[in-house]
């Protein structure tokens, strides 16, 4: 049971981002901010601090393909980026302390990484013409304050699913 | 021998390179159709989106209908005051209507550039990273979309439909920065005036309408709607009210800023306007002048 949970709570994840994205962009006090959700990485970066790292790179193929795909027409953005985000999670963890504390923050500063490499990505192929400021103040600062909120409100669900596989493969194998 | 890994490893990362660069510059293309496996995945992730965007329409819509309970005083209010005048307009826009179905009978002339077939559309996503101004429909080239079609919701148009497979199809909304992106549209004066919407500032978060005859006067607070004349759109569709005007950047023709009457970020429900006359890939598509009605003909006529 707790086998199938992990990679469908990504897929389950994975459906939601577009829903919460509608809710974007939000207008406070005639200044427009950008809030986008990236749930599914968050969940990734998790699984392959707390399970294994290979394991995290596949899904983050799989995804980034069908993210890439179905929403961006670029093939090979996202496909590149989100294994490439779970790996660095990944090796990180290597060399510290595994506090829900410490990974939610590499996972936020993560998050913050992929959202500034898509920013020059677009910038560089003139998808997108704000300068750097902008983006700093309109999308960088409102998304990490959002995906660092819904970290705090389910790092802890998936830290507890995560650890639930973990026992139970340690258990199979034993 | 550790040597010799190392270089296998540089020459995997390389090769690795090169091929993604290909990946994206391939699709970076301005392609007109999606790829086989693309279409598959497209359909596939569309059906299981518009299974969840069910449930989180619903709840949306519960959020959206508290909130207009909390403005029902206030609106209540306004309209009351506006339904006099409404009841006058009515009677007048139903004479005109018929008057105008007379005259058309007198000329004989029954195709109208207005009328269009609505199909009517579901948003089941959005681009989650909001780079490209982008909405996902539910309905496909099954259900009779095709490219270049106008998407409007009822306070105005939002944008022209981009890719279709057979069960889902894109939107570029209207706020896009593509500089490929352009809108037949007039400005309705004393006297109309064409021109083309192009771009979209985004400071001010207004459109941009360029081309218009320096000759012609525009006015603030007069209103934008499609003209037609693109080939594909239907007419009259609302697109914004002028918000100032200016000259271009050569000084030869006007623009004007248009503040858009649909408001882009809330969309749920979506209308895809087919037009019932003829269909020309006009300004509105890639300015190919092709027909697009019935296109066997149309090469057949070429080759004569």
């Amino acid at each position: 049971m707790v086998r199938f949970l992990i990679p469908s709570v990504a897929v389950l994840l994975f459906l939601l981002e577009p829903e919460f994205a509608m809710l974007s962009p939000i207008e406070i006090k005639g200044e427009v901010y950008f809030l986008v959700p990236r749930f599914l990485i968050l969940y990734l970066i998790f699984i392959s601090i707390y399970y294994s790292r290979q394991r995290a790179v596949m899904y983050g193929l799989f995804f980034g393909v069908l993210y890439d795909v179905f929403y961006i027409d670029i093939i090979g953005l996202y496909s590149v980026l989100y294994p490439l985000i779970c790996f660095l999670a990944g090796s990180i963890v290597k060399v510290i302390h595994q506090h829900l504390v410490v990974t939610t923050t590499i996972s936020v500063v993560l998050v913050a990484i992929l959202e500034f490499i898509l920013y020059q990505f677009f910038f560089l192929i003139d998808f997108t013409a704000i300068p750097l400021a902008d983006f700093l103040r309109s999308r960088l600062l409102p998304t990490i304050i959002a995906n660092a909120l819904f970290l705090m409100i389910l790092g802890w669900a998936f830290k507890y699913l995560i650890n639930a596989r973990v026992l139970q493969r340690a258990r199979e194998v034993s | 021998m550790p040597h010799f890994f190392f270089n296998k490893k540089v020459i995997l990362l390389l090769v690795g390179m090169v091929f993604l660069v290909a990946l994206i510059s391939f699709s970076l293309r301005d392609r007109t159709n999606a790829t086989l496996p693309e279409q598959i995945i497209k359909d596939t992730v569309g059906v299981a989106q518009s299974i969840v965007a069910k449930p989180a329409n619903y709840i949306n819509g519960i959020f959206n209908s508290i909130d207009s309970l909390l403005n029902t005083y206030e609106e209540n209010k306004r309209l009351k005051a506006r339904l006099e005048d409404f009841a006058v307009v009515q009677a007048e826009a139903t004479d005109l209507k018929s008057e105008n179905n007379k005259l058309r009978e007198l000329l004989d002339k029954t195709e109208s550039l207005k009328a269009f077939n609505p199909i009517h559309a579901t948003v089941i996503a959005r681009n989650p990273d909001q780079w490209e101004e982008k909405i996902i429909l539910d309905k496909g080239s099954s259900h009779g979309v095709q490219k270049n079609m106008a998407v409007m919701t009822a306070k105005g148009l939002v944008g022209k439909i981009t890719l279709v497979t057979p069960f889902t199809s894109e939107v570029e909304l209207l706020n896009t920065n593509n500089p490929n992106y352009r809108v037949s549209a007039m400005v309705l004066g004393e006297k109309e005036a064409y021109g083309l919407i192009e771009g979209f500032d985004e400071e001010r978060n207004d459109l941009i309408m360029k081309r218009i005859d320096s000759s012609l006067k525009v006015k603030e607070g007069e209103l934008v709607v499609s003209s037609g004349l693109g080939g594909i759109f239907p007419k009259g569709v609302p697109i914004g009210e002028i918000t100032e005007v200016s000259t271009d950047d050569y000084g030869l023709t006007k623009m004007a800023f248009v503040k858009p009457s649909a408001d882009f970020s809330i969309l749920e429900h979506v209308v895809i306007a087919k037009r019932t006359s003829t269909v020309i890939d006009g300004s509105d598509g890639n300015a190919t002048n092709e027909d697009l009605s019935n296109p066997q003909e149309a090469s057949k006529e070429e080759a004569e």
